[in-house]
């Protein structure tokens, strides 16, 4: 039976447990403190606090004295040397008080090298001894963007809710054609957010505190992947219509498979980047008010995605050269398996239908959808210049579209 | 159905035919919820299995999907009843610690005191850290088949790292600053759990009941209308992580009640010789003092603290079992860890 367990028991009967009093005996206790103790008014939980917390005979004896508890009271947490005085103000009022205004004095030191393998806060006092919790990315040049910093801010600003802010009851039917395309299309790019979102989420216990930001922006795009997988779902069945085909898996599974986090994110600049492009063109491929403003909305959180992996990419380059070779691996297996996808019937056939018009406009709708795979794959080229980066060797399909 | 087989035409337009149930979601009063979408063939209670892919529920399987490594299979493992619901209640909750936190009305406080808020704020930033980091290890376990769960741990992965901002925020705002870094808390706990329904129990019905019932007495521990705002909109947060967790134990007790000996193992190794996760160990002085000042007004009431101290472990313990009972484990009142079973009522 644990000490703990005895004073439970005690409890009932008021009887000091033999564990508690040798406690006391090991701290220098007097023989009849904890009865005096007791006989104040304090209870046995609180006792065992006060041995638990080292109180020293000398210690409890001064609290009993002076008729105070027997409760440890050091207060030297107040006296620790972190940096003290900090008040932070909102540099944009209508922002209000952002993430980045707290980056002041030592707080905004976003070390190249975090070091503490715990949960600390970055900035508080470290405990002399820590468990490992077990963080693999301690390195700043893996995941960081300055970028991130207002993004999730602007992330939270621009929120939306697809119950609500979409106008559901304005829906009105689409020819079958039209509609089943519309379907086919919302089930691929349901299960896509969905998986992105789970994927992102996997990686967040990995990321060590140091580069809090950063997983903060994380997390507002695992909850827009999440909006977004539901709203495309809702899209699916609201309208006459349901969920078709799962989306093909040969592209998804290389983000899956990738084994470092520099690998995850040069696999998802990949789709990132033309999905945000696709999005971005929603009024070609719309077939009415409501989809035209889902992917404007669907857009508009898609561009912080982009613009964190590009300037996530050109930071590591800059810091570390010599792995830029390396990238072009990832790219060169991402856009092998995204081409592969776009190949696939149920993916290109549902766009090339609303692009065109119809099922019977197919032809002029294919036309439609090699120039938006040609504006794809011209803006993730752009992309990756951007953040330094020229990809000398283009997957030869996506060069055959740029031609 | 095959995927790519190439007509004459050079078509293949297969997946065209794969309407049989046309569907029509109406939306309701809230709008077009989850709720009103879960129905006929998508409904979570036309769940077929899982396949180890991410093909959402009631999307045709495709021939040749890759499997993309284990995840649970039945939806006891992780469903809650709930997660519908507070999914959407999430994205129609969400808030900014940036622009609905009253900023402007912090004010100068005493010394001691400006030092006890930032004290506890620097426990909670880290105590919330690991709330984000443990549903999003779970995240890839959760098969699509039951995709409302994952949606609602997704929501509250955003609003755990409001928390974390938030509290960070308020340290930073008021002429304090970060102070000691907490003392493990029981945090490892949630993290080393190796089954969904052990995390959700240790963390959704424990830890963050436990920080509940703090967030809840925040009009006791705060001290400025910001602070005491920002406990009520974390603690509307929490309520409904809170309400995953327990519906989620029910659904288990209800659907798999030969699971119970092994939810109170887990209840067992944690309750042992730990004041609970996330709740602050009434033995580590930084969180136990920080939070006697604060709840008493200043050093000098700190014995008065202590005793509103003891009320909150007594709360925190009574709703806890409370809780418990309700997801159909009231005989975890027998058999709690003595740390917590000292604050417990009689039945």
């Amino acid at each position: 039976m644990s000490t703990g367990e005895a004073l439970a028991r005690a409890r009932e009967g008021s009887q000091v447990p033999q564990d508690a009093r040798d406690k006391a005996r090991e701290l220098g206790w007097d023989d009849d403190l904890i009865d005096l103790a007791v006989e104040k008014g304090h209870s046995l939980a609180i006792i065992w606090q006060a041995l638990k917390g080292g109180v020293t005979g000398a210690q409890a004896k001064e609290f009993l004295v002076h008729g105070q508890s027997a409760a440890p009271r050091d207060f030297s947490w107040m006296k620790v040397p972190t940096e003290w005085g900090i008040r932070a103000k909102a540099a944009d009022p209508a922002l209000g008080l952002a993430i980045g205004d707290l980056n002041v004095g030592t707080y905004g030191d976003i070390p190249d090298v975090w070091t503490n393998r715990s949960e600390i806060a970055r900035g508080s006092y470290p405990n002399p001894l820590n468990e490992d919790m077990g963080y693999t990315i301690f390195e700043k040049a893996v995941v960081w963007a300055d970028c991130c910093v207002p993004l999730y801010e602007d992330a939270i600003r621009d929120r939306w809710v697809s119950a609500t802010d979409l106008n559901w009851a304005g829906l009105e039917a689409l020819p079958g054609d039209l509609e089943k395309a519309v379907c086919q299309f919302m089930t691929e790019q349901s299960e896509r957010a969905y998986f992105v979102g789970a994927l992102w989420s996997g990686w967040l216990p990995d990321i060590s505190y140091g580069f809090l930001e950063l997983k903060l922006f994380l997390s507002t795009v695992i909850y827009d992947l999440a909006r977004h997988s539901e709203a495309f779902r809702k899209r699916a069945l609201s309208n006459c219509g349901g969920l078709g085909l799962q989306a093909p898996t040969d592209y998804s599974r290389v983000a899956q498979e990738a084994r470092s986090f520099i690998e995850l994110a040069a696999v998802l600049f990949v789709q990132d980047s033309m999905l945000y492009t696709l999005f971005s063109q929603g009024d070609q491929f719309a077939q009415n008010d409501l989809e035209r403003q889902m992917y404007q909305l669907v857009a508009k959180d898609r561009a912080r995605m982009r613009q964190y992996h590009v300037e996530r990419l050109k930071h590591f380059l800059f810091k570390t050269p010599d792995r830029r070779g390396e990238q072009d691996l990832y790219f060169a297996r991402a856009e092998a398996k995204m081409v592969k996808d776009w190949g696939d019937s149920a993916v290109w056939e549902p766009l090339a239908i609303l692009l065109g018009g119809g099922r019977d406009k197919i032809a002029q709708g294919q036309a439609k959808l090699q120039e938006l795979r040609k504006l794809q794959v011209q803006n993730y080229v752009q992309d990756l210049k951007d953040a330094t980066f020229t990809r000398t060797h283009l997957n030869g399909r996506m060069k055959d579209m740029l031609a | 159905m095959a995927a790519n087989p190439v007509t004459e035409s050079g078509l293949d337009l297969s997946w065209l035919n794969l309407y049989d149930e046309p569907t029509s979601a109406v939306p309701g009063k809230k709008g077009l919820t989850l709720k009103e979408i879960n129905l006929g063939k998508y409904a979570d209670d036309r769940r077929g299995l899982g396949d180890m892919t991410y093909r959402t529920r009631g999307a045709i399987p495709r021939p040749g999907a890759q499997r993309f490594g284990p995840n649970y299979q039945k939806k006891a493992d992780v469903w809650s009843e709930n997660c519908v619901m507070l999914y959407e209640e999430a994205t129609q909750r969400q808030w900014s610690s940036a622009r609905d936190i009253p900023w402007e009305t912090l004010e100068a406080l005493p010394d001691e005191i400006e030092r006890a808020m930032c004290q506890l704020c620097t426990m909670l930033t880290e105590v919330e850290f690991i709330a984000g980091d443990v549903p999003g290890q779970w995240m890839p376990f959760v098969s699509a088949q039951d995709f409302e769960a994952g949606l609602f741990l997704m929501s509250q992965i955003m609003d755990e790292a409001r928390h974390t901002d938030v509290f960070r925020k308020r340290a930073l705002a008021n002429g304090g600053g970060l102070l000691a870094q907490g003392a493990g808390l029981g945090l490892r706990t949630l993290i080393e759990a190796r089954d969904f329904t052990e995390m959700s129990v240790l963390m959704h019905v424990q830890a963050e009941g436990f920080v509940q019932s703090m967030f809840r007495m925040g009009e006791l521990i705060g001290q400025t209308d910001a602070d005491k705002r920002i406990f009520r909109m974390s603690a509307q947060d929490e309520s409904r992580h809170l309400a995953f967790g327990v519906m989620h134990l029910k659904y288990v007790l209800d659907t798999e009640p030969d699971r119970r000996e092994e939810i109170h193992h887990y209840l067992d190794k944690a309750e042992g010789d730990a004041a609970g996760g996330g709740s602050g160990d009434v033995t580590f002085p930084p969180v136990f003092e920080s939070l006697c000042l604060l709840l008493g007004g200043g050093a000098d009431k700190f014995d008065e603290g202590l005793q509103k101290f003891l009320l909150l472990r007594k709360r925190q313990i009574n709703e806890y079992v409370h809780r418990l009972g309700v997801a159909g484990l009231g005989d975890r009142r027998d058999r709690l860890g003595p740390l917590m079973a000292q604050f417990l009522d009689p039945a």
